[in-house]
């Protein structure tokens, strides 16, 4: 109960420790009898706060890099070390549970739930850890303000414009303070000013409140601001810095 | 994932599965010979607690993670030789006929079955346990996923509301009309409430039409595209909904005919012949008027009264022969233990012990009998005995007969059926023909006397009203040369259902042997077990309807699943638990069945009370009853409504478990 909702982790507990880490990791699909090979061995590391973006021409494997460090489908092969844990090794509930507080996602499209409102939408990840539903809605409520839609939590997805919609789905990543973002072309679908927008306000959610992101994109403009920037090649992540 | 053969889980669901199953057998031992509970009950009740065992065994199983299918595929497939085993030891009564010890052949079959049904609960208890997150944390709360569920239902408080004004009207309108026929037909126990409740009902099926009339014509103005579309698993909801209110409607209105009938029938042989008979294994029965009063301190006992049953035959004066069971009764007490004296529709019940007050003249049948027998075929029946009495007596043999003779001769009662078909009518004259002769040089002659009859009876049951004759205990016991002694008692109780046991209690407060007592269901057993079995076999095929239903619920959650893969990984994305995924489905699933349950009982449930009201006319040559009966019994509902609940769970679990193992990457990829 002691625990802020708002409030910046503290950065500075394990420094030696990287916040996330991905140590040859392999994945490869099968296509029929065909085996596909996409990550090929593919190593990073990131440490709390840190913002990278993640660039690679199309079909390269952006999002299943992204997918595998961010526990949603497995590795073939190698490991996924969070703060020294191996991810691979979480059982379903342990995966669940890690996906639920640590991590928050965000795709090209919102994939927000069209029949609950923005602000049911934004709590759902609070509801999902069982928090009391006052609870949930006050943190959503609180997080929709922070991504300037304060004045839109009635609405409907349906009713919202493609930003706007995105900012949503946003707000539902961030809702329970994780510590990773990890962003899949979240302006692949928005024009080119608001994926500014989009861009500045995930710029200014981690200065603010110091969550560690990797964002995948196509727009090299906004790639190139980012602190940070991975490139993936032929299936292995190169630091482009 | 790929989960390793657990030795712990198949060895904890076959031990939770054998204490099952020696529960059922020690049940079935120490209920049955230690209570009063029928045999039934006592089956019902150990067969329950080994299916809720074998529930049990699964759901222990699930805690060492997921199904466990092939771990309780195991355990059954031991459970199987175990069991024939522990049957071969404990040699168990055979269960086709509980005489006999069951031979090797049926405690295989046993076993087996045993076995099958150990696997299959056992799966379905692993669901149970599945569905709480059994193996880790548990997780029993449910919140999100019902709100989940609830847009995937499109179940807002409007189309609630909807659903309830239709689940309403139709029952309501059913109902409303049973009650106007019985108001159209002046009946007096209508309340105003009853009238409102009508008045109610068929308005809101009337205002259902014309909403749904409004709704069509405003659709066919709009131009193409105007129109809200309604997604295909809506529509497909909608008719699983009324997929499982059919059959539970049907299941509900054929168990109640069932039940009526049973009712009626029941009814009818314990009012014509007591609850219970108290017999001696010897012949001497002549100490019966020192026995009686003992019979009528035991508690719960209402009624005694002797009886002599033999059998006859009966002739008219015409000379046609007619078999007949000739009951000797005790007037002043008959009545105590039968609804005889109220049988009556011609002449009265007290004229057998007192002959000479039977009229000479025809008598009229009696008012308010017109009520319950009325027709055409009741015209004719009044037509050819009461008309030819009156219009020509002299058929009844009376003319050739002294007058003062008549007088002096004894009374019968005989049913409507053999009066009808003797053309006999109160104040004829008939003869009893008795085998049981004295000796002559040729063999016993047969003896024979004239009786007037000083009753007609009608008891609704062919068969009684066509073979019994009813005379006076004195006069039966010098007809049949019986001296001072009978054949039994009648005894009435204070609860039919408890015959059984009072029974034995009369019999204990005589000091057992001689006596034996044989109570109703003893003496009908061949007619109420065809009746039970027929009614198992009509509830397992109507169930068969409602098992239909499932596969539609069954398909609906199946195209649920595939409309809302996303849905699905974008929750797990957010941190969403296979127990939670599972949840959204099964909860859909049962709510879809509990929706149709309640309107299919509602439906049944009007049904029944508008064919008690409409009174639904049966061929009375065929069925002997006038009126489709039908009996509402709770219990039997709440069953139905039970198995129906029941199944629509197994149904969720298929799509349910299928939706809870979609990886979360399924829906995310970009197409």
């Amino acid at each position: 109960m002691g625990e802020p909702i708002i409030g910046t982790q503290s950065i500075s507990s394990a420094p030696a420790l990287a916040l996330l880490e991905a140590r040859a990791v392999h994945k490869s699909y099968w296509l029929g009898q065909k085996e596909i090979h996409v990550l090929r061995g593919a190593s990073f590391s990131l440490h709390a706060g840190e913002m990278a973006s993640l660039v690679g021409p199309s079909g390269v494997g952006k999002s299943t890099f992204l997918h595998v460090i961010g526990t949603l489908d497995p590795a073939t092969q190698g490991a996924v070390l969070f703060e020294g844990r191996d991810a691979t090794a979480f059982s379903e509930e342990e995966l669940a549970r890690f996906r639920n507080e640590t991590i928050g996602f965000v795709f090209q499209s919102h994939y927000l739930l069209p029949e609950f409102t923005a602000l049911e939408n934004a709590a759902m990840p609070a509801l999902i850890l069982r928090k009391p539903r006052e609870e949930a809605l006050a943190a959503a409520r609180e997080v929709l303000q922070l991504v300037g839609l304060g004045h839109r939590i009635e609405h409907k997805p349906g009713e919202l414009s493609g930003g706007e919609q995105q900012r949503v789905a946003l707000a539902r990543a961030l809702v329970l303070r994780p510590r990773l973002l990890l962003a899949d072309e979240p302006t692949g679908n928005l024009d080119e000013a608001t994926g500014e927008g989009i861009h500045q306000l995930l710029t200014e959610l981690n200065q603010k409140l110091g969550i560690a992101a990797i964002v995948v994109t196509h727009n090299q403009r906004l790639a190139e601001r980012m602190p940070r920037r991975l490139r993936l090649h032929e299936g292995l992540v190169i630091d482009a810095a | 994932m790929k989960t390793r053969f657990s030795f712990g889980a198949a060895a904890s669901a076959l031990v939770v599965a054998l204490l099952a199953f020696g529960a059922q057998l020690g049940l079935r031992h120490f209920v049955g010979e230690k209570t009063l509970l029928s045999p039934d009950a006592v089956l019902a009740i150990s067969f329950g607690v080994e299916a809720l065992g074998l529930l049990a065994a699964g759901f222990v199983a699930s805690f060492f993670g997921g199904l466990r299918s092939r771990e309780q595929f195991v355990s059954a497939l031991l459970l199987v030789p175990i069991a024939f085993g522990i049957l071969f030891l404990v040699k168990p009564p055979s269960f086709s006929y509980d005489r006999f010890y069951a031979d090797k052949p049926e405690m295989l079959v046993w076993a087996l079955f045993v076995g099958a049904s150990a696997f299959l609960l056992g799966l379905w208890g692993a669901s149970a346990g599945l569905l709480i997150g059994a193996g880790k944390k548990p997780d029993l709360a449910f919140a999100y996923e019902i709100g989940i569920a609830r847009t995937h239902l499109r179940l807002t408080r409007q189309t609630a509301l909807m659903l309830l004004w239709i689940g309403l009207s139709v029952p309501g309108a059913l109902f409303g009309a049973g009650i106007l026929t019985d108001w159209h037909a002046g009946a007096r126990d209508l309340t105003l409430w009853h009238k409102v409740g009508a008045c109610a009902g068929l308005g809101s099926l009337a205002l259902l039409i014309g909403y749904w009339i409004r709704t069509r014509v405003l659709n066919a103005r709009l131009l193409p595209g105007q129109a809200k579309r309604r997604p295909a698993t809506l529509v497909m909801t909608f008719i699983s909904i009324a997929g499982v209110a059919v059959g539970v409607w049907a299941l509900t209105v054929v168990l109640s005919v069932m039940s009526g009938f049973e009712a009626d029938l029941k009814q009818k042989i314990i009012g014509t012949n007591a609850h219970a008979m108290l017999l001696k294994f010897t012949d001497d029965f002549s100490d019966w008027k020192t026995v009686i009063p003992t019979v009528r301190a035991v508690p719960d006992v209402v009624g005694a009264t002797p009886f002599i049953l033999n059998e006859v035959i009966i002739a008219n004066n015409k000379g046609s022969p007619s078999g007949a069971e000739l009951k000797g009764i005790d007037v002043a007490s008959v009545g105590t233990v039968s609804e005889l004296p109220k049988q009556v529709i011609a002449g009265d019940l007290a004229w057998v012990e007192t002959p000479q007050n039977i009229p000479m003249t025809a008598v009229a049948p009696h008012a308010g009998v017109s009520d319950q027998l009325s027709g055409d075929d009741y015209q004719e029946y009044l037509d050819s005995t009461f008309g030819r009495r009156r219009d020509h007596p002299e058929e009844g043999s009376a003319s050739k007969i002294d007058p003062s003779a008549l007088t002096k001769m004894p009374g019968i009662c005989v049913g409507k059926e053999m009066s009808h078909s003797l053309r006999i009518w109160v104040g004829d004259v008939i003869s009893v023909i008795t085998p049981l002769g004295e000796m002559g040089p040729t063999g016993p002659i047969p003896r024979q006397k004239a009786f007037r009859v000083a009753c007609i009876l009608y008891s609704g049951m062919y068969e009684y009203d066509s073979k019994f004759a009813y005379i006076a205990l004195t006069e039966a016991q010098s007809f049949f040369r019986m001296k001072d002694n009978i054949v039994g008692l009648e005894m009435k109780f204070r609860d039919v259902d408890q015959a059984r046991g009072v029974g034995r209690k009369v019999v204990a407060a005589l000091k057992g042997f001689p006596f034996r007592s044989k109570d109703w269901a003893d003496l009908n057993r061949n007619l109420f077990s065809a009746l039970k079995l027929e009614k198992l076999a009509m509830a397992i095929i109507l169930t068969f309807i409602v098992l239909v239903a499932c596969f539609n619920i069954l398909s609906t959650l199946i195209m649920l699943v595939l409309e809302k893969t996303k849905e699905i990984s974008i929750l797990k994305a957010m941190g969403a638990r296979d127990a939670s995924v599972m949840k959204i489905f099964v909860i859909e699933g049962v709510t879809i069945g509990s929706i149709g349950t309640a309107i299919g009982l509602m439906m049944g449930l009007a049904s029944c009370s508008f064919v008690q009201r409409f009174g639904l006319r049966l061929d009375s040559d065929v069925y002997y009853i006038s009126y489709l009966p039908v009996l509402v019994d709770a219990g039997q509902f709440a069953l139905v409504a039970c198995v129906s609940v029941c199944l629509t769970y197994l149904a969720t679990l298929y799509p349910a478990i299928k939706a809870s193992r979609l990886s979360p990457v399924d829906g995310l990829r970009e197409d």
